[in-house]
């Protein structure tokens, strides 16, 4: 895997791409063949990579979908897990990324049938639930309002981790690490059992009923406050207060979402 | 117009075929005209392709070629009207409909080769009739006619069917797609082979539009070298506008090389990551299932390392001077000093003047007043007389003279008889009520008798 130009350790650190890409792995960004010169180096330095990351208790994971990802397995390097509606968002773009239509359009779909795909798989009420948790009674014309807020704020979450990639317009270039939210359900086993094998690789946390509604309660709250700045919201969550994960995953720090505004 | 006459089409699929099969029996057989047996033939094959369960076929066509001559598609061209069964041939207008449906104005590697050749064949007729012509006329028609009428045809005929490729790359992109969604794994053969075989078309076109685009362009060039050598702007700028066209075309082939080689590599990779390996499209499902909020519910994880923080750069804080009460006081003390009594100064100029042996008020007045500029000399000339008077004995006709003290005064003048020196009051009527009367000239020339108090 390694290239007669990256001999050493320190010839892939004198990469000039490197400090960018290093920077971006650790925020989170997953790597994929159209981060042409990105991907080129980790396809390269591969060996190099996965030993030096091991180092920092992170394993540089490379996935036969094409694209690379830093998930950390020790407490050296900052954990976080994607927020509920971000897990939502995630999901149904998978979904697009799988339907044929894709294929027509190379990859491009807006942010409206994102949310269509989302009313449709969902249906419009659990839906509105799910961006407005709190709300026993809410008024359709603002849950629906807020609905799209969210979404189109989780989208550009995503995006800055590399999930998608965000084109002129209301476009949406979906990229191949979304099958990661298909993970669950992709092998033969059952998806109880897969899930259990990736909480164990740290790749995933289950979401126990307090977390859940935690989390929920950050996006209510957000709801509540349509004007209130992302970053704020993000540190106010960002306390250190991880969930466990359970099943012997390593501790995260819950937020409702990553750094954003990464991507080059 | 066309309002008024209430024209309408009502064509349906099958009078379409049957225009079509018309046309293509007639391009066939190089017929120009049909009989009723051919119609009634040709309508037979077209409802076999449009309703092949239908019966009745020759009440059918009858009613067709009926509706087709209603429509002016179809006219009777043998004029023997009831004498013998007629011909009939296609209008204008049912050709036109049959164009629209049945050309294929698509590039293709036969399509383009033949018109870059018919393009080049035509500009080097037209390169030998620049070099050939002499004068204006031979210009218009040799050069600038072909090239603005002929050739240009030529190269929009490329350009309208570089659109029709465009076109049909978007039916590809929906075929893939319909292809997938009919016979998910099945497909990808048939998935591999339409872009195979697009890839090549437009590999190929991309060669032909290499090849022969220096050759054109390389023509029209010779050609413009020669309209200006001929000083023919008309030709020059017919010729300059073909290159720009020629340019275009050669770089709408190599885009649409490289967004076909993205799309390419796109529908490659889907098929190898998504559809080889998910065959029995289940994880589609589940993950549909997944999303409606079976299962556990669960989270990604990532690495969320935050920023790294850099410290600003310190400037050091240069010492600032502390702030203190001034202890000296703000208000300086009141100091009684000696001022100048203008009058006395003004005593004195008098006097001296009239010690001088001034003998008139003018002369005091004009050496009093010659250092002052002129407003202040008008204002200055009265304190004078007044100051004369009460130095002086002064005395003065009944019409006192007016007299001209500088360039921009005149006073009303008193003779002095014998300065004093001392306190003594002027005589006659001058005195304290205002002795003189000054006018100014120039600025204030149009106040005469205005006097200073």
């Amino acid at each position: 895997m390694t290239r007669p130009g990256y001999a050493q350790l320190q010839d892939v650190i004198l990469d000039p791409d490197f400090p960018e890409l290093d920077l971006a792995l650790r925020r989170g960004r997953h790597v994929d063949r159209d981060d042409v010169a990105w991907y080129a180096l980790l396809g390269d330095a591969q060996d190099h990579l996965e030993a030096f990351y091991r180092r920092y208790g992170c394993e540089l994971i490379h996935k036969p979908d094409g694209y690379f990802y830093l998930l950390p397995t020790g407490d050296k390097l900052s954990r976080r897990q994607l927020a509920g509606g971000d897990m939502l968002v995630g999901q149904a773009l998978a979904l697009l990324y799988l339907h044929p239509s894709t294929v027509e359009r190379a990859g491009l779909h807006t942010q409206e049938e994102l949310i269509a795909q989302l009313a449709a798989v969902m249906g419009s009420d659990a839906l509105i639930r799910a961006f407005n948790p709190k709300r026993r009674r809410y008024d359709e014309r603002v849950a629906q309002k807020t609905v799209r807020a969210r979404v189109g704020e989780a989208v550009r979450r995503l995006a800055g981790l590399g999930f998608v990639e965000l084109v002129e317009g209301d476009q949406l270039r979906l990229r191949p690490s979304l099958l990661r939210f298909a993970e669950p359900v992709r092998g033969l086993s059952e998806p109880a059992e897969a899930l259990a094998q990736l909480v164990a690789r740290g790749e995933i946390a289950l979401e126990d009923d307090g977390a859940a509604t935690r989390d929920d309660e950050a996006l209510a709250d957000d709801a509540a406050e349509p004007d209130r700045d992302d970053r704020a919201s993000d540190d106010d969550d960002d306390d250190g207060e991880g969930a466990s994960g359970g099943d012997g995953a390593p501790p995260v720090e819950r937020v409702p979402g990553g750094d954003d505004g990464d991507a080059p | 117009m066309i309002a008024e006459r209430r024209l309408s089409l009502e064509l349906g699929t099958l009078d379409i075929c049957f225009l079509v099969a018309l046309h293509v029996r007639g391009e066939a057989a190089g017929l120009t005209a049909f009989t009723e047996a051919q119609l009634e033939d040709v309508f037979a094959q077209a409802s076999a392709a449009a309703e092949p369960k239908a019966d009745q076929l020759r009440r059918r066509a009858t009613h067709a070629i009926q509706r087709l001559r209603d429509q002016r598609m179809l006219a009777r061209v043998d004029g023997q009207g009831v004498v013998r069964t007629g011909e009939f041939a296609l209008s204008r207008l049912a050709s036109g409909i049959v164009q629209f449906f049945l050309e294929e104005d698509v590039l293709t590697r036969e399509t383009l080769g033949l018109l870059t050749q018919s393009l080049r064949v035509a500009i080097a007729g037209v390169l030998e009739a620049a070099r050939r012509a002499e004068g204006p006329a031979a210009w218009q028609d040799g050069v600038v006619g072909p090239l603005r009428v002929t050739i240009t045809e030529l190269v929009a005929g490329i350009e309208r069917r570089q659109r029709g490729l465009d076109l049909s790359q978007e039916d590809f992109q929906a075929e893939i797609r319909r292809l997938l969604e009919a016979d998910w794994f099945g497909a990808i053969d048939r998935c591999q082979d339409l872009l195979e075989s697009t890839s090549a078309t437009l590999r190929e076109l991309n060669e032909v539009l290499l090849r022969d685009s220096s050759a054109l362009l390389a023509l029209l060039q010779d050609i413009e070298d020669l309209a200006i050598a001929a000083g023919e702007p008309d030709a020059e700028a017919a010729a300059h506008r073909l290159m720009d066209q020629v340019d275009r075309i050669v770089a709408w082939g190599s885009a649409r090389q490289r967004a076909w080689s993205e799309y390419f590599q796109y529908v490659h990779r889907y098929l190898r990551d998504v559809v080889r390996l998910d065959p029995t499209r289940a994880l589609m499902q589940r993950l549909r299932d997944q999303l409606a909020g079976a299962g556990r519910r669960f989270a990604l994880a990532y690495a969320g390392a935050p920023p790294i923080r850099l410290l600003r750069a310190v400037a050091p804080i240069p010492d600032r001077p502390p702030v203190v009460r001034p202890r000296a006081p703000r208000e300086r003390e009141l100091a009684a000093e000696e001022g100048e009594d203008p009058q006395a100064v003004l005593d004195g100029k008098v006097a001296r003047a009239l010690g001088a042996g001034a003998t008139a008020l003018s002369a005091v007045t004009g050496e009093v007043t010659a250092a002052l500029p002129a407003p202040e000399r008008f204002v200055e000339a009265g304190r004078v007389a007044q100051t004369v008077a009460r130095l002086a004995h002064a005395s003065s006709a009944i019409e006192r003279p007016w007299v001209a003290v500088g360039e921009d005064l005149e006073i009303e003048d008193w003779s002095i008889i014998g300065g004093t020196g001392g306190t003594g009051r002027a005589g006659g009527t001058a005195g304290a009520a205002g002795p003189a009367t000054a006018a100014a000239t120039g600025d204030s020339a149009g106040e005469p008798g205005r006097g200073p108090r």
